[in-house]
């Protein structure tokens, strides 16, 4: 939401806050801390940018913005750029980016692998907010993650949606709980299950092939379709799945490869047409996903991109143009990108949004591919993914046009917290 | 294999027949209900140190402390220590005389098996330790237990179980989250847990009303703040053992009022570690070191405390960490951690200041006997 300019002009009142604020504690260009009270330091931000992305398809010129209190409190487009020292000049802000599937987890302690099913199991019980990685997410302009069950389980638990910085305890951490139920497709669920050890190794219980898999799925699903519909057939999870089933929860399942995407779109449907509920289904990780696009269109279906490869070659044998998302995208399917965990400084959220354009998307259809559309994907799009008044200060400042390969981000606010000072 | 007493000597209080009263008391006086230990420095605990002050003994106990110039009473020997005498240190999480008899790998949750049971009083683990001046330990599960059982403190000469259930130890470290059974992951443990609490049974029971204390094992940092909601939420009392780090959290390790037992450090820790420490000790959270021996040599302990020290700890809490602070954690401080009368005589002879690393053990008492060095 932008203020209008007017000949008083917006920016006079800001200034006047601002003002008012100096008055309690000097605002310096390094954000001195206001009054404090507790342990929660207030801090205030004046930005301005040639160019502000507020949320796909809209840019304010010459805009200031000011940051209080881990909030967007005002904008104001069509200013000058001001002498004042306190403000931080940049080329370009958009709204701190989404990482769909960060691969954030603690690994195999973060899913319980003693059943394959498992849709309540929570990852946020398994958070690791000292992790050095989290820091890596939102220098590079992440600050908000999607965190999953590592991929070994069937059903795996309840993805949490997670700022990258900021405080220490989990709970202030979280954006939304119980985003998702997660779970996966493919030859993860059912490598490394083959019987060894003892006789009691629970992993002979565990599904070995593809077609195991999928029938532990199916089971699942319509236990809980079952259990939905009387009580005295409920177990544990079976709300969970039951949640999926009415829609209320969306599914996102890990499918590299083709026949895995159809595996996934195929349980959807069939759990549709015995009644049972229509799945918000979201696949992970989908390089192939393009190769579907009738299926994909008739399910509603939205998908997660993988990170490309230079030689478009990925895991489970699976291929991914450069074209892929241009293709999803010009079809109407919700698509968002990812880094799944990608080191290299090359490959990380911001990078595939350039390499998307690469392959045909616009710089809006891309900017919406790492901000609104995952949002949007798992609920959370009223809290994140957009710049908006008396919205969260998550913010990616850039040197140059967003995603140019020329271009480079510069700073980063997390909920008002500079984790990366471009001055 | 025993060290000589070469600095203490033996002195009758009674000064007729004094050759044959000495030559009897040499042979006799570790074994004697009642002798007394005269040191030229008595560390008595809380970082407070008498000169030439004389500890009577009898029967196991500490009677007194007799400042510099009272004599002992007639008739007691008294054995004269040119050096420092202090209260036996503590080590808390040990596997000594226990080791392969702690872990039970084809269970997982074993809240009510004791460890008092799972050890060999007389094993050569204890003489090792004592060489160390380590008197009491607390007999800890195995590291890949995830619940172990309950703890046991005993003393490491004379076969005395001090206290039984002392806690019950949970783990929510990694190390215990295997592959192969059930949990294999946080989520499933601490669903295990909530649901055993719940249950209000045997040991999970004790420790939910607040009776037993638990020890929860916690390597990296956040699997200490992990266990601490944890413990927290369920009111649960008692330390974290294992996370190095911890000190980063102290805040609210205090609020939880929980302890902290480290693991042994070395000098070659990393410093990040170490200087938590001093945050702890700021934050006047209780910690204590475990031993883990026989799997660490029992020289670790002191190393522990002084590689701390190196690092900014002050001197009276890295002292109270190895012996008063540890006996409170361990639940035990009515009867050891500081010399004093009513306390058990575990008492160790020193050559020297007991945290100068230089100093070494001369003789060692656990309950009033002689384990240890001394004449032969």
């Amino acid at each position: 939401m932008m203020i209008h300019d007017s000949k008083r002009g917006p920016w006079r009142a800001i200034c006047a806050t601002a003002l008012a604020a100096t008055a309690i504690a000097a605002i310096g260009p390094r954000g001195v801390a206001l009054g404090t009270s507790g342990d929660e330091a207030e801090t205030t931000w004046k930005i301005y940018a040639d160019q502000v992305f507020t949320e796909p398809g809209n840019v304010l010129e010459n805009c200031l913005l000011l940051v209080q209190d881990g909030k967007i409190k005002a904008l104001a487009a069509g200013r000058s750029v001001s002498d004042d020292d306190d403000v931080i000049s940049v080329a370009c802000v958009t709204a701190g980016m989404v990482d769909a599937s960060a691969g954030l987890h603690t690994g195999y302690t973060s899913v319980e692998q003693s059943q394959e099913i498992q849709p309540q199991r929570r990852a946020q019980d398994s958070l690791d907010v000292f992790d050095h990685r989290w820091h890596r997410q939102a220098r590079s302009g992440v600050t908000t993650t999607i965190v999953s069950p590592y991929d070994r389980n069937v059903i795996g638990g309840l993805s949490v949606a997670v700022k990258t910085a900021g405080s220490d305890t989990v709970a202030d951490r979280i954006v939304a709980a119980d985003v998702c139920v997660r779970g996966a497709i493919g030859s993860l669920p059912s490598s490394g299950n083959r019987p060894w050890g003892r006789p009691t190794d629970f992993y002979q219980r565990r599904p070995t092939t593809r077609m195991g898999v999928e029938w532990e799925w199916r089971k699942a699903m319509y236990d809980a379709g079952f259990a939905a519909q009387d009580e005295s057939r409920a177990f544990d999870g079976s709300a969970e799945l039951g949640s999926v089933l009415a829609g209320e929860t969306p599914l996102c399942i890990q499918a590299w490869a083709t026949q895995d995407v159809r595996t996934a779109i195929f349980l959807k449907e069939e759990m549709q047409a015995e009644g049972f509920g229509e799945i918000n289904l979201i696949v992970d990780a989908a390089a192939e996903a393009w190769k579907e696009p009738d299926l994909l269109v008739r399910s509603n279906t939205a998908v997660i991109l993988p990170p490309f490869t230079a030689g478009g070659r990925m895991r489970e044998g699976a291929f991914m143009p450069w074209g892929a998302a241009k293709t999803l995208v010009d079809l109407g399917i919700r698509v968002a990108l990812s880094s799944h965990g990608a080191k290299p400084a090359g490959a990380r959220l911001a990078n595939q949004a350039g390499f998307a354009m690469r392959g045909g998307l616009t710089l809006d259809e891309a900017l919406a591919a790492v901000t609104t559309a995952p949002a949007e994907m798992f609920g959370i799009g009223d809290q994140v993914g957009k710049v908006r008044t008396g919205g969260a200060a998550d913010l990616v400042l850039w040197n140059g046009t967003p995603f140019e390969a020329t271009s480079r981000i510069v700073g980063v606010l997390v909920d008002g917290n500079l984790v990366l000072d471009p001055r | 294999m025993m060290a000589n007493l070469s600095n203490a000597r033996l002195r009758s209080a009674a000064s007729a027949a004094l050759a044959l009263l000495a030559l009897h008391s040499v042979s006799s006086a570790s074994s004697a209900d009642t002798f007394a230990i005269q040191a030229e420095r008595v560390h008595t605990g809380g970082g407070q140190v008498l000169k030439d002050a004389t500890v009577v003994i009898a029967d196991g106990k500490i009677v007194s402390i007799l400042t510099a110039g009272v004599e002992a009473p007639q008739g007691v020997d008294v054995i004269e220590h040119e050096g420092d005498l202090s209260a036996g240190l503590i080590a808390l999480q040990d596997f000594s005389g226990a080791k392969g008899e702690n872990h039970d790998s084809t269970r997982t949750l074993m809240p009510d098996a004791d460890l008092s049971h799972a050890y060999h009083p007389d094993h050569s683990d204890f003489e090792r330790l004592l060489s160390e001046g380590i008197t009491s330990i607390v007999l800890a599960p195995a590291r890949a237990s995830l619940v172990g059982g309950v703890t046991a403190v005993v003393k490491t000469h004379g076969g005395r179980v001090l206290k039984r259930r002392a806690h019950l130890q949970l783990s929510l470290a990694s190390s215990s989250l295997r592959h192969d059974r059930f949990p294999t992951s946080y989520a499933g443990a601490l669903t295990e847990f909530d649901e055993r609490l719940e249950s209000e049974q045997g040991a999970f029971g004790e420790a939910q009303a607040g009776k037993l204390p638990v020890v929860i094992r916690a390597d990296s940092k956040h699997e200490v703040q992990r266990a601490v909601a944890f413990a927290q939420e369920h009111g649960l009392k008692g330390a974290i053992a294992g996370a190095s780090r911890s000190g980063e959290l102290a805040a609210s390790i205090r609020d939880a009022g929980l302890g902290v037992i480290y693991r042994p450090f070395t000098l070659g820790m990393e410093s990040r570690s170490l200087r938590s420490v001093a945050l702890l000790a700021e934050a006047k959270v209780p910690f204590g070191f475990g031993l883990e021996a026989p799997l660490r040599h029992p020289a670790s302990l002191r190393l522990s405390a002084a590689a701390c020290m190196r690092a900014g700890l002050d001197a009276k809490t890295a002292w109270r960490a190895l012996t008063e602070d540890a006996a409170s954690i361990a639940g035990v401080e009515s009867s050891v951690g500081v010399v004093a009368a009513g306390k058990d005589a575990d008492l160790v002879l020193w050559s020297a200041e007991p945290l100068d690393l230089g100093s070494s053990v001369v003789a060692v008492y656990v309950d009033g006997l002689r384990a240890f060095g001394g004449d032969q």
